[in-house]
């Protein structure tokens, strides 16, 4: 046993328990077994210097962050094709609350601090706190944007109509006076609004319009804004016609027409001719527009 | 960019990855190379390493990635400087186990938990990695194997070589 050359883990055998019962009484009479009965039961006391797992896991997130040099941007391929409208790159670089807005007809990119992307469509304002960024994803937004988030913790959209929240994912947020409508494109999103909490996973879209909210499904990867078409899906026209308002900077007199009515159809962002004739002929609405180009007038 | 809760860049999945695998690997390359602080350094750069290329290393690979780039860490590091293994500070004793010992043996504890020290710092590396992980990690010879990577019958030969070196470094105490 102890001394046999053959038998090169008999210790191991015993510290395990593995030994026979031959084998044990064998070895308890022998004159080494105190002794290693010692060096167990001393060994077994030891213990190592405490390590703190949550301290050391913060210590690493911080160095983590301090390996990241600056934002990159980039420039996805679609936009290419965006060259008619003017792209401005939002760089956020010195003040903690940062705000980003866009005017008429204008889209913008804005890179996050952690790398995750905000596309702003016209007429749209969103703003978030760079310096509690690690701890907290959220943007505050009014109007229509398009995020694609990069994984991590929860990433939090807050409108005046409702909370979109994700991890990682691709979806479209549009907020206004009573329209508040999301649009999932990958991943999965949680939304909240003051009557429900809906689940969307990616080519579900939900809507809420004053007080009926309904979900519907779609097959698209991006929003069609981004590449320059406003599209409509059942939708009163007067939202129709406030789209087109902050896409071309014009104003629409509509007098006496029911806003209410429904409209499902799509108008181009780079083209005023095309948009108006798109959607008022599809609605049997006659218009004219101004000479300096800033007014519609609806002739019913 | 899917979101995906198995991916060693989700960030939640990386946290409870380090939270389940940093005090070992910090365990073993204090074994191995003999310094506790140095080894909680080398956690971190591994651990830096494996979330910056999180997209490459898949979660079930990220164990084995980690012990790697700390294993190759530890050695360029000891290449440079003989470090001789040092216990005073890092190793410490539970109260509790002891106890209920014959109050000679309690007499004799100091002195002999001394030279138990002094005798496992001696321990050739491998011995001294096995033996320590089985007594303080109470990890199994299996997975003590796993970690280094060697069958367990290689295991129970260092587990027993250990004792037999301890035994003969502590003497009659």
């Amino acid at each position: 046993m102890l001394n046999d050359k053959k038998d090169d883990i008999f210790l191991s055998r015993w510290v395990n328990g593995e030994l026979s019962k031959e084998e044990l009484s064998e070895f308890q009479s022998h004159p080494e077994y105190q002794h290693y009965v010692k060096i167990m039961a001393g060994a077994d006391a030891l213990d190592l210097k405490n390590y703190d797992i949550e301290k050391e896991l913060s210590k690493l997130k911080s160095k983590r962050r301090d390996n990241k040099s600056g934002s990159i941007i980039k420039l996805w391929p679609y936009f290419a094709a965006a060259a008619s409208i003017a792209i401005i790159l939002g760089l956020f670089l010195f003040t903690p609350n940062k705000s980003f807005s866009t005017h008429y007809g204008e889209k913008l990119i804005v890179i996050l601090p952690d790398g995750s992307e905000m596309t702003l469509n016209a007429k749209s304002v969103a703003s978030f706190n760079k310096d509690d960024w690690d701890k907290n994803r959220a943007v505050k937004l009014e109007g229509e944007a398009f995020f694609k988030v990069k994984k991590g913790s929860k990433f939090t959209v807050i409108t005046d109509n409702g909370k979109v929240s994700v991890l990682g994912t691709q979806f479209n947020v549009h907020s206004q006076s009573y329209l508040f409508e999301v649009n999932c494109f990958e991943g999965k999103v949680s939304v909240i609004n003051n009557e429900n909490k809906e689940i969307l996973t990616a080519g579900n879209a939900y809507r809420n319009l004053g007080k009926t909210s309904e979900k519907w499904t779609f097959s698209t990867s991006t929003p069609s804004w981004l590449t320059n078409t406003s599209s409509f899906r059942s939708i009163p026209i007067r939202y129709v016609f406030k789209e087109l308002e902050e896409q071309y900077n014009i104003q629409i007199k509509e007098e006496g027409l029911n806003l209410g009515y429904k409209y499902t159809g799509t108008f181009p962002n780079d083209n005023i001719q095309v948009a108006l004739k798109t959607v008022f002929s599809t609605l049997g609405i006659e218009y004219s527009l101004s000479e300096d180009g800033k007014t519609v007038v609806l002739e019913k | 960019m899917s979101e995906n809760n198995n991916s060693t860049c989700n960030e939640k999945a990386f946290d409870q990855f380090f939270k389940s695998h940093s005090k070992l690997l910090r365990n073993y390359l204090y074994y191995k190379f003999g310094d506790l602080d140095q080894a909680e350094d080398i956690v971190q750069d591994a651990f830096i390493k494996l979330w910056s290329n999180c997209a490459k290393v898949p979660l079930d690979k990220a164990k084995s990635y980690v012990y790697t780039i700390a294993t190759n860490l530890g050695i360029s590091i000891t290449r440079h400087q003989k470090v001789k293994f040092k216990y005073q500070d890092y190793v410490i004793q539970r109260n509790t186990d002891v106890n209920n010992e014959s109050p000679e043996f309690i007499a004799l504890e100091k002195e002999y938990m001394e030279k138990l020290k002094n005798a496992i710092a001696a321990l050739p590396e491998r011995q001294r990695e096995v033996f320590l992980l089985s007594r303080i990690d109470k990890k199994t010879y299996k997975e003590i194997a796993e970690l280094s990577n060697v069958s367990v019958k290689a295991i129970e030969k260092l587990m027993h070589k250990a004792l037999v070196t301890l035994r003969k470094k502590i003497g009659n105490i």
